[in-house]
């Protein structure tokens, strides 16, 4: 295994104050890493550097060893990098079927010249082909035809890892996503993601509570005040005392 | 060349104080219901036409004329906040296009009541202020700067110094917390809306007298109120007395050593290069965008 | 079955409908006509979320440039034309590089200031532009005959025919891109735009784009005006025009694709139908204005809900076996 994705030294300022500080990481060719730290300890700042969001302060993000710090989300997508968003950010106006088709984008990437002749029915057949694979991989299929925002919120959360997942990525970015499912959604939600890996995808996962990723991840890499606090498999995290007293010394969400 | 100079920089300070008025009243406007009035530059010339109809038609005294435009205008802007703003509170678009809408109806309401012909209106003093031989400022512009002066006094007194005034800043920084605070949005909507109307429909009558009054003068006093507004930052009061003088300046210096159109487009471009730079505005920060 | 029928059948109702008509109305018809396109063109760049106030300016840039290239240069009009089209399109690029640093309320701000400042060129410099009486004396189409019919297009009938072909072929291209992956991606800028930028939409791209094609479709409006009218000034394309294109779309709903055609029909047929028959001209603005804020208020989603509901089905975007065009799924 190789690093596939690369923080090195990365700092953001906001005015006066330092989110995140000199932080340095790699994330494994396939594997699922988590980075998790009490509220405010910069995970999310991180999280937005790394999926072109923020442009950092200093400090680089290596894709395969190329530098992709400072590019713009969606170029930072078109290398393979695809972020999912906190809550259910989803085009909720638009059918199931047509969120994963937006998700086809950079696959099948849509041209006005060609969809007015008529000459992309490959693409879209192509582009049908994949966001009906990707609802049927995080068993949406039978809710393709109904509105996004329609959804049950563990069927959303399904459906924001969908529209990632058409664009067939390389590492998936997801940031918090089991805030507000039940245990039975987590559960479900914990499989889907061994699924992914199980398709070689990297995935890095930013969540704020320890226990729902402990069973999951491969690697944990623990921030907190916008440093690195510890990193290792989930029971070297899990027995760290400095992780243990960030959580606990926090004033709420203890692990 | 020192007494064109001077001269161009009376002019200036005139413009300065009447376009001052009505883009201070425009942003009081934005800033309290975040709402922009496409209708101002109309509510301008429903002001002017008070005068018209009362000092120019009837002999009613011209402070008296004023002081009716003052009211009438006020009370147009209650009416648009009661009737159109009000309903559209959470559009704030639809506001806009509504705005647009109450734009054409005065419009039309002047071209038939008064015709589209520009109006005579008899001068209010012929007494002329001479400096020197090429400076001279007609007492009747003088008479406007005076009065924008004193307006825009009493205006940051009546912000900084009065309950109603905190409670108009307030509920432009923050409506929610305001009205948690037991501000009324209406209330303060509706003083918002009367000052500002009034603002613009009392520059709109001093300076009926002094410009060429028609159904159509509203245009470009809507844009240049727009270009001092972005330029100053919109939602800043301040910024926009600040805009308007510069704004003045810039303007009155182009007409004169070149001509009105290079003006207009000198200051519809230092606008754009303002959104493109700085969104925000020159001055100061938007409380709502 | 039905539908099948209907097509035809409109066409043959706007094939027939001129021969109905008096002159006057023939003429509006042919205004009509053009603005359909204008309207539905600016719908396009709806589709993305920003509304702009320099449409019908930019309207005017292929009307001039049109005009310009067959008056100067000696451009056959129809090819003028379409370099009018390509023009309008053109500045839109230009344009684009300033107004999408801005978004809503500053977008709207920009791209009038924008309209202003051009219209305050057309004003300025009289060569080539005119100053303020604008272009006059601009060359029409020219005749033709194909077979027993003759064209001559200073006759309303005849360039309705004209003008109603090539907006229709506008049309049918606008609604081929509308119901494509492309129309969709316009839709995902619209209803979320980072997400839509993490699937790899280049937004600044995206809204060029539909800003660029809705600025030429308005551009080749602006060239069938000019080639009609043969005389046009700058107040041709000022901000109350700008009003009307507004009224249009937002009474007849910006959620279809016809919503703002609808908008664009009703209200020219009752504007010069029943307020011209009935003798309300002076008042006209006042009662557009009126309609305008009523329907602002009244009927927030325009027309187009209330034909919803009379035919029972809503559907704000595509459905997906539209977009494919073909029923693959399920």
């Amino acid at each position: 295994m190789s690093a596939l994705l690369e923080v090195r030294d990365l700092t953001m300022r906001f005015g006066g104050l330092t989110a995140v500080d000199g932080l340095s990481f790699r994330v494994e060719q396939g594997s699922i890493h988590g980075l998790i730290g009490p509220n405010g300890a910069g995970k999310t700042t991180t999280f937005n550097m790394i999926s072109g969001f923020y442009r950092p302060t200093s400090g680089q993000v290596l894709l395969r060893g190329e530098d992709i710090s400072g590019l713009k989300m969606y170029e930072v997508a078109r290398r393979g990098v695809v972020r999912t968003f906190q809550h259910s950010t989803l085009f909720a106006e638009l059918t199931v079927l047509e969120n994963a088709l937006v998700g086809t984008h950079m696959p099948f990437r849509p041209n006005v010249f060609a969809a007015i002749i008529g000459w992309d029915r490959e693409d879209r057949r192509g582009a049908l082909a994949r966001a009906a694979e990707a609802l049927e991989f995080f068993g949406l299929s039978g809710y393709a035809g109904a509105r996004a925002g329609d959804l049950s919120h563990g069927h959303q959360r399904a459906l924001g890892l969908a529209v990632a997942y058409a664009s067939h990525p390389d590492v998936m970015l997801l940031d918090e996503p089991f805030t507000g499912m039940n245990p039975e959604e987590t559960r479900s939600m914990m499989a889907l993601m061994e699924k992914l890996r199980g398709q070689g995808i990297t995935i890095l996962i930013v969540e704020h509570d320890m226990a729902a990723i402990m069973g999951l991840c491969d690697t944990i890499t623990c921030m907190s005040f916008g440093r690195l606090l510890a990193e290792g498999d989930p029971e070297h995290i899990r027995n760290h005392p400095a992780v243990i007293e960030a959580y606990l010394g926090g004033t709420h969400h203890a692990a | 060349m020192i007494e064109l100079l001077a001269q161009t920089g009376l002019n200036a300070v005139y413009a300065a104080s009447y376009i001052a008025l009505v883009a201070v009243g425009l942003v009081l406007i934005f800033g309290v219901m975040g709402v922009i009035n496409f209708a101002h530059g109309e509510l301008f010339m429903a002001g002017a036409y008070t005068v018209v109809a009362l000092y120019a038609s009837r002999d009613v005294p011209f402070i008296l004329a004023v002081a009716a435009g003052l009211v009438f205008v006020g009370g147009l802007g209650l009416f648009m906040e009661r009737t159109m703003f009000r309903p559209l509170r959470d559009n704030p678009l639809g506001g806009l296009v509504a705005s647009i809408g109450f734009l054409m109806i005065l419009q039309a309401a002047a071209a038939m009541g008064f015709g589209v012909r520009k109006e005579h209106i008899p001068p209010v003093t012929q007494q002329v202020i001479e400096f020197s031989e090429k400076v001279r400022l007609p007492m009747a512009r003088l008479y406007v700067i005076v009065a924008a002066i004193v307006i825009l006094l009493a205006l940051w007194y009546f912000l900084k110094r009065t309950r109603f005034g905190w409670a108009l800043r307030a509920s432009a920084q923050d409506p929610e917390a305001a009205e948690l605070q037991g501000i009324s949005i209406n209330q303060t909507a509706r003083i918002a809306m009367f000052i500002g109307a009034a603002m613009a429909g009392i520059a709109g009558a001093l300076t009926a007298p002094l410009v060429s009054v028609n159904p159509h003068m509203g245009h470009s006093v809507i844009v240049t109120a727009f270009i001092v507004i972005i330029v100053g930052g919109v939602g800043s009061l301040e910024g926009a007395v600040l805009a308007s003088i510069a704004y003045a300046l810039v303007h009155t210096f182009v007409t004169t050593f070149w001509d009105g159109v290079i003006a207009d487009i000198v200051g519809l471009s230092l606008m754009l290069l303002v959104l493109i730079v700085r969104p925000t505005g020159l001055f100061g920060s938007a409380d709502r965008a | 079955m039905l539908r099948l029928a209907a097509w035809p059948l409109l066409a043959l109702v706007l094939v027939a409908l001129p021969h109905g008509l008096s002159f006057s109305q023939q003429e509006i018809l042919v205004f009509l006509t053009i603005n359909v396109l204008v309207v539905a063109s600016y719908r396009l760049l709806t589709l993305t979320g920003e509304w702009s106030l320099g449409h019908v300016v930019i309207m005017g840039v292929g009307a001039y440039a049109s005009a310009l290239y067959s008056k100067k240069f000696g451009v056959w009009v129809p090819a003028s034309m379409l370099l009018g089209a390509v023009t309008a399109a053109l500045i839109a690029v230009l344009l684009s590089f300033p107004l999408f640093r801005m978004k809503g309320f500053y977008f709207l701000i920009g791209s009038f200031a924008s309209g202003e400042i051009i219209r305050l060129l057309w004003k300025r410099f009289r060569d080539p532009f005119g100053g303020p009486k604008g272009l006059k004396l601009i060359e029409g189409m020219p005749d033709f005959s194909i077979g027993i019919w003759d064209f001559q297009f200073f006759e309303p009938v005849s360039y309705y025919y004209f003008a109603g072909t090539v907006v229709a072929i506008c049309l049918w291209i606008l609604w081929r891109i509308e119901r494509s992956p492309v129309g969709l991606t316009f839709h995902a800028v619209h209803w979320q735009d980072r997400l839509a930028e993490a699937c790899g939409v280049n937004l600044r791209a995206w809204r060029t784009l539909a800003f660029t094609v809705a600025s030429g479709f308005a551009g080749l409006g602006g060239a069938l005006l000019a080639h009609y009218i043969g005389t046009i000034n700058p107040n041709s394309f000022d901000i109350e025009k700008m009003v009307f294109v507004l009224t249009w779309a937002i009474v007849g709903g910006t959620g279809t694709f016809y919503g703002p055609i609808l908008g664009c029909v009703v209200l020219t047929v009752f504007n010069e139908i029943v307020l011209r028959e009935m003798g309300f001209e002076q008042m006209r603005p006042l009662i557009y204005g009126a309609i305008l804020i009523g329907s602002i208020l009244f009927l927030p989603n325009g027309l187009e809900s209330l034909v919803q509901k009379l035919v029972g089905r809503r559907r704000r975007v595509p459905g997906p076996a539209e977009i494919v065009g073909e029923s693959a799924v399920k």
